[in-house]
């Protein structure tokens, strides 16, 4: 066999044994990502299964009991006007699809608030409550809105 | 001031656009004078951004909040430290940062090839100009530093507290650095591809950017993890968010590219792989910030974008359609006849081991793409979180650390399985050993031990390389060990330079190892007076202090640490408020040891009953991550310093305005 040929053989065999693996970890760890709306769409099929919900904290709704570490939210669609990419607008939710969240055992994160964009981590119960791993907030990082206080 | 830097900001661009005209041109028709000029045109474009940067140092110190800049990203109150990161807290800001490492670096590299490379050097600077031209467009026309805000608010809205932090004073820089300077060899290799220089002389001329900008990715890297574990307060330091993975893949394709281009220089292949490499590297330095800013992909570090992306977007694209045309345009004269002689040599080794940290860098880009491509074939969104990334990485993250064995040791062309068994028989031998007792120690997880096993295996390679090393010096001089060891690495600094970041690799993986699997966490609510068990450990909580400056207010709860019954450690976790932004942050508390860290977190404190609740963090051997991290940016340190005959070597090749041409000792190991 010509030495070229043996090599784009073996080479061949750790592409494709790459390729083996991140199909794989794909088929057993892959999570729906989903709004708030999109989850009302589909709530019977999701029930029970692993999703990440982006939504936004509905004013008004926090519970949070620090000896537990207990919090319980409202999960509210954000206003169409205020997607990604737009600047964000003082809209405050109201009368939108709202899902009861609970995530329990983990501290309160430091940019939780009323109003704040999120992304919850759990699983969806029959009655519409997200049992939640994980509250993730937003970290403004460098590129913080322009006008953070009007959000609040 | 806002005015002088505007029009500082609109001078470089005309600067760096006269520039490419007349680098172009000067190469073409062969016009000395030309890219004299030409480089007299950028030195003085790195002038003009540098009066810009200071224009808005100048105004953020000055806390001049007529400037929308300053306004939104510091305050009166922010400590002055903050006032001069803030240059790099915010988009536009950063982005002037940015632009001015691209110009300084431009400068440098016009004035290291004034009296060589005089066919590539044009062609670069052209590239490096033709970079600045996109930001210095960025700067002027899009998103402007130095616009002024209508009405002058009374203060500003203060930096983010997540970025009033002293990692986030020295992360950015680090990492831009490393993006920035990964622009150098690429500008090179376009060059190259021009000019028709398909020698190596494009890889010798920039091998010290190459290993300067991994140095500083390698930094970047390393801070910003710590950053996220000091601040963050999860107890982690790495979560396969999409900004962290836009800083991973450089680094990764970047450390393949070093590996594979002592190939070429030694062996004269993989031509066309290496420019494969520095194109995707500096490609994916653009793709790191484009996601960063685009806000096509969700990350946790940037809900907010800005409207920068599209930008970046047609920028990349354009790079590497126009790349990849050259590089096609000139496949054939690239193909050698030079080929791989065996499975078992060093060529072999090297080349498996870029396939890997390729595979690597594919699995992780594939994974932060994953929901903007399932929501373009499939209509729905889905994400892999971190656990896809762990999946896929540790296995070849094993492979990866195995060839860092081998690779250094097995012999050139060919190696026969004798010589083999005689040069990795002890390190082997180790490494089984080592796993053995792990096992024996209770250790039973199968992937901590086969990880040990290699980490030991290497690390013995390493060993037995030294020792031939000074056992050699000490047959020609009689040096004490020490001395020996010492100038072994100052007389090879390259090589034994490399062992030595091998060395920080393989602890900074011993310590990622095993606190992904041995990590425990403990939550308790206590009253005051009253302790709880951590490991070993004894917690009790004294109390709270509060304290309050100008700028934050302070919870601060007292833990003294005790073992076997003795006190060790006064701990104190906190909260803080920042009045300015209104905003509370977690402070934690972080006891390091080599053996393990206790990090404390007040997750909460409740007014009636008086209790506090703690998470606690046991992280056994994490200590490992930030000291092998350390020691690969010592090794790296060590690389890089010249040597005297390598000196020699440059100013030989400047007096006959030759190609610089390399010492010999290019390549680890010999033959």
């Amino acid at each position: 066999m010509p030495k070229r040929l043996r090599f784009a053989i073996g080479a061949g065999l750790i592409v494709a044994a790459i390729g083996y693996l991140i199909v794989t970890a794909v088929r057993n760890t892959a999570e729906y990502y989903l709004t708030v709306n999109e989850v009302k769409v589909r709530q019977g099929e999701l029930a029970g299964q692993m999703l990440r919900v982006a939504g936004r904290v509905a004013p008004g709704s926090i519970a949070w009991n620090p000896v537990t570490l207990t919090l319980s939210f409202g999960l509210a669609q954000p206003p169409a006007a205020d997607q990604p990419g737009v600047k964000p607008v003082a809209i405050n939710v109201t009368g939108a699809t709202v899902f009861h969240v609970i995530c329990r055992g983990q501290p309160k994160p430091d940019m939780f608030a009323a109003n704040r964009d999120v992304i919850v981590e759990g699983s969806l119960a029959a009655d519409g409550t997200i049992e939640a791993r994980q509250v993730l907030t937003s970290c403004p990082s460098k590129y913080v809105p322009k006008q953070p206080a009007q959000t609040q | 001031m806002p005015l002088i830097g505007q029009l500082a900001l609109a001078l470089a661009l005309v600067l760096a656009a006269y520039s490419i005209i007349a680098n172009v041109i000067g190469a073409r028709a062969s016009i000395p004078s030309l890219t004299g000029s030409a480089r007299h045109a950028l030195w003085a474009m790195c002038a003009m951004v540098t009066v810009a940067v200071g224009a808005l140092w100048t105004s953020l110190l000055h806390s001049d909040f007529s400037l929308e800049y300053v306004a939104s990203y510091t305050s009166f109150s922010l400590p002055t430290v903050y006032k001069i990161t803030a240059l790099w807290g915010g988009q536009q800001g950063s982005l002037l940062f940015w632009t001015w490492l691209l110009t300084i670096f431009t400068s440098i590299v016009a004035f290291q090839n004034r009296r060589r490379n005089s066919e590539i050097a044009p062609y670069a600077l052209a590239v490096l100009a033709g970079l600045a031209i996109f930001f210095l467009g960025m700067l002027n026309f899009v998103t402007r530093p130095f616009d002024l805000l209508a009405v002058v608010p009374s203060d500003g809205q203060d930096l983010n507290p997540l970025l009033q932090n002293y990692w986030m004073a020295i992360h950015p820089p680090s990492l831009y650095t490393g993006y920035v300077s990964a622009s150098v060899p690429f500008a090179f290799g376009v060059g190259a591809l021009i000019a028709g220089r398909l020698d190596d002389s494009w890889i010798r001329s920039t091998r010290r950017w190459a290993i300067f900008s991994w140095f500083f990715l390698t930094l970047g890297n390393l801070f910003g993890a710590r950053w996220a574990y000091e601040v963050l307060g999860w107890g982690g330091y790495w979560a396969w968010d999409p900004v962290e993975n836009a800083a991973f893949m450089p680094w990764l394709v970047m450390t393949a590219y070093l590996h594979s281009v002592m190939i070429q220089e030694r062996k004269d292949m993989l031509k066309v792989w290496n420019l494969v490499l520095i194109g995707m590297a500096f490609g994916l330095t653009l793709f790191g910030t484009f996601i960063t800013r685009s806000g096509v992909i969700s990350s946790v570090h940037s809900f907010t974008q800005s409207g920068l992306g599209p930008y970046f977007l047609t920028f990349l694209i354009t790079i590497v359609v126009l790349y990849t045309g050259l590089l096609l345009s000139r496949v054939k004269q690239l193909r050698t006849p030079a080929e791989f002689e065996s499975y078992l040599s060093r060529e072999a080794a090297f080349l498996f081991n870029n396939l890997v940290l390729v595979g690597i860098a594919f699995a992780v880009f594939w994974g932060t793409l994953f929901p903007v491509l399932s929501e373009a074939v499939r209509g729905v969104k889905i994400t892999v979180g971190p656990p896809f990334f762990d999946k896929v990485n540790a296995p070849l993250a094993l492979a990866l650390i195995f060839l860092m064995g081998v690779g250094p040791l097995i012999a050139w062309r060919r190696s026969s399985f004798d010589s083999l068994a005689k040069t990795f028989a002890s390190p082997a031998i180790f490494g089984v050993t080592t796993g053995i007792f792990a096992f024996v120690a209770g250790l039973r997880e199968w992937y901590v031990l086969t990880a040990l096993s290699l980490a030991a295996f290497v690390l013995g390679t390493i060993v037995v390389e030294f020792r031939r090393g000074v056992t050699a010096r000490r047959h020609m001089v009689s040096e004490s060990v020490p001395v020996a060891i010492v100038n072994l690495i100052g007389k090879n600094n390259r090589r034994y330079g490399g062992y030595v970041i091998h060395i920080g690799v393989v602890l900074a993986f011993t310590g990622i190892v095993a606190s992904a699997f041995f990590k425990t966490e403990v939550k308790q609510s206590v009253k005051q007076g009253d302790s709880f068990q951590v490991g070993p450990y004894d917690l009790e909580y004294l109390g709270i202090d509060t304290s309050e400056t100008p700028h934050l207010e302070s919870i601060r709860a007292r833990v003294e640490v005790r073992k076997n019954g003795k006190p060790i450690a006064m701990m104190e976790p906190a909260k803080l408020f920042y009045k300015r932004l209104q905003q509370p942050a977690t402070a934690v508390a972080i006891r390091s040891t080599p053996a393990s860290d206790l990090y404390v977190v007040l997750a909460g404190i409740d007014d009636q009953s008086g209790l506090a609740t703690f998470q606690v963090f046991l992280t056994p051997l994490v200590f490992w991550l930030w000291a092998g991290g350390l020691i690969m940016a010592l090794g790296t340190v060590i690389v890089m310093w010249p040597n005297v005959r390598e000196r020699a070597v440059i100013a030989a090749a400047v007096r006959a305005s030759a190609p610089f041409e390399d010492d010999a000792e290019i390549v680890p190991g010999g033959d």
